[in-house]
């Protein structure tokens, strides 16, 4: 019981910041947008035949599923703008690993083909 | 060292930067939390860009190319035998994970007003969700096996007669493999679908491990003495962490 904080007596490493509850009007609203989408994502995929266009889709759609689930379940959103740049600027060299990957795998094929 | 204890308005007057308290604002535990997840989001991320590498090295066209299309692989539903159902299933799937993502969040609000009655109510829904994941991959898996994947082996190679026997298909229709509709197949397809979802499946089991512990933590009363449910927070945390994997991972094995 001793290492966690009590009223009065704060230190940095027992520190656990007050919170508040914010309601659950934005938890049901995040619910009901990541349902539409997966709703529109089954749509889609039925509706639209397979190209480029429709993954551009699913994958924009992905990544507006990912803001919401970090920004509001994760409530990453409402902390300090410290703590989501380093949890979110190390997550872009991935995207540069992405697309450096997949146009290799690319090459891979044309190797193949010669 | 005296026994002088920092009083709240001490600790937050201190300048952000100057040291003796987190620039970042939250407890040691949450913020451990967060780089765990970080470095947990660069091992997911490696696996499903090795699986994006070995896409790309096997697309292009379906006539030069006999990597499955998912669609006729995973078209299965529970009692409903032989019908085309492609996608119906894993749908069902991310809406079960996302329900139990928001009895999460409902269960960390209930903490933030102290109810400990509400907390145990939906962390119990938090677990049922998570247990009924596991269950549909179970199934998902064994289906999958049954037909004849391996981790070593792909018999879900597509032909061009099965590509053609694929579009000629529509939701719900009856459904058979037709002779020379399949041939062997890309072993990285049914090898890193068991890697990927499997390890998945794994950070599920174990975040319902931790769900069960905290559960028993809230209801033996620990965090009503300790005076706050930051507890919840954490686990919630991950929990949702699995959900944000499961989204990237239903895109790119089952949609695209």
């Amino acid at each position: 019981m001793e290492f966690y904080n009590k009223p009065g007596d704060f230190d940095a490493i027992n520190y656990v910041p007050h919170t508040e509850s914010q309601g659950t009007k934005e938890l049901w609203k995040t619910f009901f947008i990541l349902f539409g989408i997966t709703i529109f994502d089954f749509i889609i995929y039925f509706v639209m035949p397979a190209n480029g266009f429709r993954n551009f889709i699913f994958i924009f759609f992905g990544l507006v599923k990912a803001y919401y689930i970090v920004g509001a379940f994760m409530h990453l959103k409402h902390e300090k703008i410290n703590l989501a740049l380093i949890i979110l600027v190390p997550t872009l060299f991935i995207m540069g690993l992405i697309l450096g990957l997949l146009y290799e795998g690319s090459m891979l094929e044309v190797m193949k083909s010669l | 060292m005296s026994n002088h204890t920092t009083t709240q308005a001490e600790f937050q007057d201190k300048p952000m930067w100057s040291g003796g308290r987190s620039p970042f604002d939250v407890s040691y535990g949450k913020l451990m939390m967060w780089i765990f997840l970080l470095s947990d989001a660069f091992t997911f991320s490696c696996l499903l860009v090795q699986y994006g590498a070995q896409r790309f090295s096997n697309v292009i066209t379906p006539i030069t190319s006999n990597w499955p299309n998912p669609a006729s692989i995973f078209n299965h539903f529970p009692f409903l035998h032989g019908l085309h159902l492609p996608l119906l299933f894993v749908s069902v799937m991310t809406f079960i994970l996302i329900l139990s993502s928001v009895t999460m969040v409902l269960a960390v609000e209930a903490g933030h007003r102290n109810s400990k009655k509400e907390v145990e109510k939906f962390m119990i829904y938090t677990i049922l969700g998570g247990f009924a994941f596991l269950g549909c991959q179970a199934w998902e898996w064994y289906t999958f096996i049954h037909e004849g994947a391996r981790l070593y082996g792909n018999t879900f190679g597509i032909t061009e007669q099965g590509y053609a026997h694929m579009n000629s298909l529509s939701f719900g229709d009856h459904f058979e493999w037709k002779n020379g509709d399949r041939t062997v197949g890309p072993v990285p397809f049914a090898a890193l679908f068991f890697i990927v979802t499997g390890f998945h499946g794994f950070h599920v089991f174990s975040g319902v491990v931790i769900n069960v512990i905290i559960y028993i933590m809230t209801v033996r009363g620990v965090f009503e003495r300790r005076g706050h449910y930051e507890m919840i927070e954490k686990t919630g945390l991950y929990w949702h962490f699995v959900d944000l994997v499961w989204v990237f991972v239903f895109t790119f094995f089952y949609l695209i």
